[in-house]
């Protein structure tokens, strides 16, 4: 015999029983049913929960699928999920005799779309607070799931991507304050310290030695011209009058032994880190020889890139460009035009892969059409925050025309659909400080080689001498001579360079003036 | 203390003689410790320059001396245009000063700006800000750039956001497709520009260089749904004292619309609803189009752009 009541029970709390905080917990739902049966005046008396698993089992019988056990098993002791509708039909068979307006019903027991049992969770009812809130915190928690090939991007780059030597900057101004008057300083350089006074520095501000010894500070350079109620030099330590400026110099300190210690110990956690390349099966993203192959040292050319054949480059995973915007600046370097950039035949350079473009105020358009152009779709733009010496952004000084800038923008241009990238592992800012006039952050090639693998072919425009890096190949006319160590290469330049000379031979005998001096390359094995 | 203790000591202090710079991305991707968490001057981004702490403070008062009432108009989305046509048209107000969007994804801002008449709401001199992520502002580059716009509207700077860390409210979590390449972390917007100014006469209009371009996120500001700096910004760069903010876009009641003294804002989710047009007409009569020229500020006050060094 069918309990009916039981199966009305089961049919009208099937949210709550199988939801938090019951769960479909077998024992707890017996106990809640004993608890409806008290409401409704029945004898809950000898009503035992090994009775009511045998009930269950009955009900589950008779309609099959209408109760999912957890496991797919009676011994879980836990219901997963109940049917309304099997419910309400094995209700209808067991009742039929006895209910006269069988169609009304059978209208209701339609199955519900889904969209009616998702609002359906939404009504008001006395527990409505807790499922609204379960309905959220489920849908946010799948909405946060992170793929798994960047969990194990992230986990694989955390064991073995090399780390940089890290010190920690104090950011205590009182420390700073004291150590002023315990260095030595002399032609704007940090001497010594006066460490039998530390002691006494202690007692004014406690885990002062300790903060000394695991951190840099930066030192108030106090000269006799300073004027400490001025506040500091916009310039800091790129000021071109430090011997006469009044307002406040700092000098990093750090001690040697700090250094030397964190030197060392960075480098024997990337001799471990290197050790463990082998180790991960998760090898997605990589060159297949990527443990034994070693980098390529670094490449550049010196050229004129507007009148470079692009095509003795190959194809490249990732391409950085810096060109120098002709926006009313005078720059101490000669700059190309925007249209002279907009005709670059960059689009030569990768089937699939990304391109990094610096640009700056009214060039940020140009350069979004100009990537469209190249055949890119414009996915990201990074920020690098400027900071100064001491890790501040520059709100003075470099001023923007209406309001200072203390950022520059990368454009991060995607060709194709490129699968062997290892995404997500950055972010979109680079916190660096500012050096030279227009030299950009070196934290940008560890991003890119994060992103496509250390052995992707990497390709800088308009690089410095500065710019060149393992792995890397530059080009640029402020290069100094050429360096190729990719035979292809190295091959097909050599032939541009012969077919210029020869062209340049046939223009003179043609009696054509010639420019000059275009023929000083010098290749270096 | 013994000698040779002393010199181990001396030792152990001796100044490093090569300077250090710390790789901050390389530390995220190892630590997880964000790269903007290490910039220094958060709280106090004038922290070392006492003239411009000055400077904020005074325009900070100034500013709040000069201002109506905080005024909030409940709107719904699709409610905004005809509400705005209406107060274009028979109202007849406009303002010097319009922000349009917040830090939040779903904001319905091309047809905003496509169906409102801008260049009436928008007084010349004026100006636009336009706030939404980097990607929205990408997109919105082709309305922009074109001609008709651009002739009415120049772009003169594109300002960033920076939230704190990623349990920030304006950590554009949901912006992460799967196929992101890098992880966002930013917001934009585009400053434009209608009708003339110059930097070096129109003082009694633009105050120039105050602020920069890029704001990152203070920690337990409690500013609901938009960061204050946002119409600080807004604030320090125009003396005008008409300014209006649209948020088309619902923003939960997780984090409320706050109501700014000088400011009407419009949105959805605002937390009062007392915009008259005949009050606000009245007020700024009282008040002034414009916030009076003051010596001490304009003394403070970046002029011309420094030489560089």
């Amino acid at each position: 015999m069918i309990d009916i009541d039981l199966v009305c029970f089961l049919k009208e709390n099937q949210l709550g029983l199988v939801a938090l905080p019951v769960l479909g917990n077998l024992e707890e739902i017996c106990l809640l049913y004993a608890i409806d049966r008290k409401i409704r005046g029945e004898d809950g008396e000898g009503y035992t929960f090994e009775r009511f698993v045998e009930v269950l089992k009955r009900i589950s019988e008779a309609a099959p699928g209408s109760l999912k056990f957890k496991n797919d098993c009676l011994m879980a002791e836990a219901l997963e999920f109940i049917d309304e509708t099997i419910l309400g039909r094995l209700l209808l068979v067991v009742t039929t005799p006895y209910i006269k307006y069988k169609p009304v019903v059978v209208k209701e027991e339609k199955p519900k779309l889904l969209l009616d049992r998702l609002t359906g969770a939404l009504e008001d009812k006395p527990d409505c607070r807790l499922t609204r809130h379960n309905l959220l915190d489920q849908l946010r928690t799948s909405l946060d799931v992170v793929p798994a090939s960047v969990e194990l991007g992230k986990e694989r780059v955390q064991n073995t991507g090399s780390i940089a030597e890290y010190i920690p900057v104090c950011a205590n101004r009182q420390h700073a304050m004291l150590l002023a008057s315990y260095v030595h300083i002399v032609n704007n350089k940090i001497v010594s310290l006066q460490s039998a006074k530390l002691p006494k520095a202690e007692s004014y501000s406690p885990r002062f030695i300790e903060c000394l010894q695991s951190k840099i500070h930066y030192v108030p350079n106090l000269k006799p011209q300073t004027d400490l109620s001025l506040g500091d030099c916009s310039y800091l330590d790129t000021c071109h009058k430090l011997n006469t400026c009044r307002y406040v110099h700092y000098l990093q300190y750090l001690p040697e032994s700090l250094k030397t210690k964190i030197a060392n110990e960075t480098k024997q956690t990337n001799n471990k880190l290197s050790s463990q390349r082998a180790v991960p099966f998760y090898v997605h993203g990589n060159c297949c020889s990527d443990v034994v192959k070693s980098q390529l040292p670094e490449q550049w050319i010196q050229c004129d890139v507007r009148k470079f054949d692009f095509s003795i480059l190959g194809k490249f995973s990732a391409v950085i460009a810096d060109p120098a915007w002709n926006i009313h600046m005078n720059l101490p370097y000669g700059t190309c035009n925007d249209v002279e950039l907009l005709d670059l035949p960059l689009n030569q350079l990768q089937d699939e892969g990304m391109l990094f473009l610096w640009v700056t105020g009214r060039a940020i358009e140009l350069g979004k059409e100009s990537l469209e152009k190249w055949g890119y779709e414009v996915v990201h733009e990074i920020s690098w925050i400027k900071t100064n010496q001491l890790g501040r952004t520059i709100v003075t000084g470099r001023t923007g025309h209406w309001l200072n800038h203390s950022k520059e923008h990368l454009l991060v241009g995607l060709k194709g659909n490129p699968s062997w990238l290892n995404r997500r592992l950055d972010t979109d800012l680079i916190v660096s400080s500012t050096r030279e006039t227009s030299r950009k952050p070196d934290e940008l090639y560890g991003l890119i080689e994060r992103l496509v693998g250390p052995h992707a072919r990497k390709l800088e425009i308009f690089g410095r001498d500065h710019n060149l890096r393992p792995g890397w190949l530059t080009v640029g006319n402020q290069l100094t001579g050429t360096c190729i160590h990719e035979a292809d290469v190295k091959m097909r330049y050599q032939k541009f360079i012969s077919n210029r000379k020869a062209d340049l031979a046939k223009k003179r005998v043609d009696g054509t003036p010639c420019r000059k001096s275009t023929n000083a390359f010098k290749l270096r094995q | 203390m013994s000698n040779k203790s002393r010199k181990e000591k001396h030792v152990s202090f001796k100044p490093a003689k090569e300077l250090h710079k710390n790789d901050y991305s390389n530390n995220y991707v190892h630590t997880g410790s964000l790269p903007q968490k290490h910039v220094s001057n958060i709280d106090n981004t004038v922290e070392g320059y006492p003239k411009l702490e000055k400077l904020f403070q005074m325009k900070g008062e100034q500013v709040a001396q000069y201002t109506t009432t905080p005024f909030g108009c409940k709107v719904d989305i699709d409610q905004m245009v005809p509400t705005i046509n209406h107060w274009i048209q028979k109202e007849k107000l406009t303002f010097d000063v319009v922000m349009i969007g917040c830090l939040t994804n779903n904001q319905f801002i091309y047809p905003l700006l496509t169906q409102l008449a801008m260049d009436k709401l928008v007084s010349k001199p004026g100006f636009l800000f336009i706030w939404a992520s980097a990607q929205k502002i990408n997109e919105l580059n082709r309305l922009l750039s074109n001609e008709a716009w651009a002739k009415k509207f120049r772009r003169s700077e594109e300002l960033v956001f920076v939230p704190i860390d990623k349990d920030s409210p304006f950590f554009p979590g949901l912006d992460q497709p799967d196929h992101s390449l890098i992880e966002k972390m930013q917001w934009h917007c585009w400053m434009c520009i209608t009708g003339t100014v110059r930097r070096s006469t129109d003082g009694h209009l633009i105050h120039c260089n105050i602020d920069t371009d890029l704001c990152i996120e203070k920690k337990g500001t409690n500013d609901g749904a938009v960061p204050s700096h946002l119409y600080k910004v807004a604030e320090n760069f125009s003396t005008s004292t008409r300014r209006l903010h649209i948020i088309p876009a619902r923003t939960g009641k997780d984090y409320p619309v706050r109501l700014r003294p000088g400011w009407v804002i419009m949105s959805p989710d605002i937390m009062l609803d007392n915009f008259a047009p005949g009050r606000y007409r009245s007020e700024i009569e009282k008040l002034g189009c414009n916030i009076p020229m003051k010596n001490e500020i304009q003394n403070l006050r970046p002029k011309s752009p420094t030489q560089k060094a």
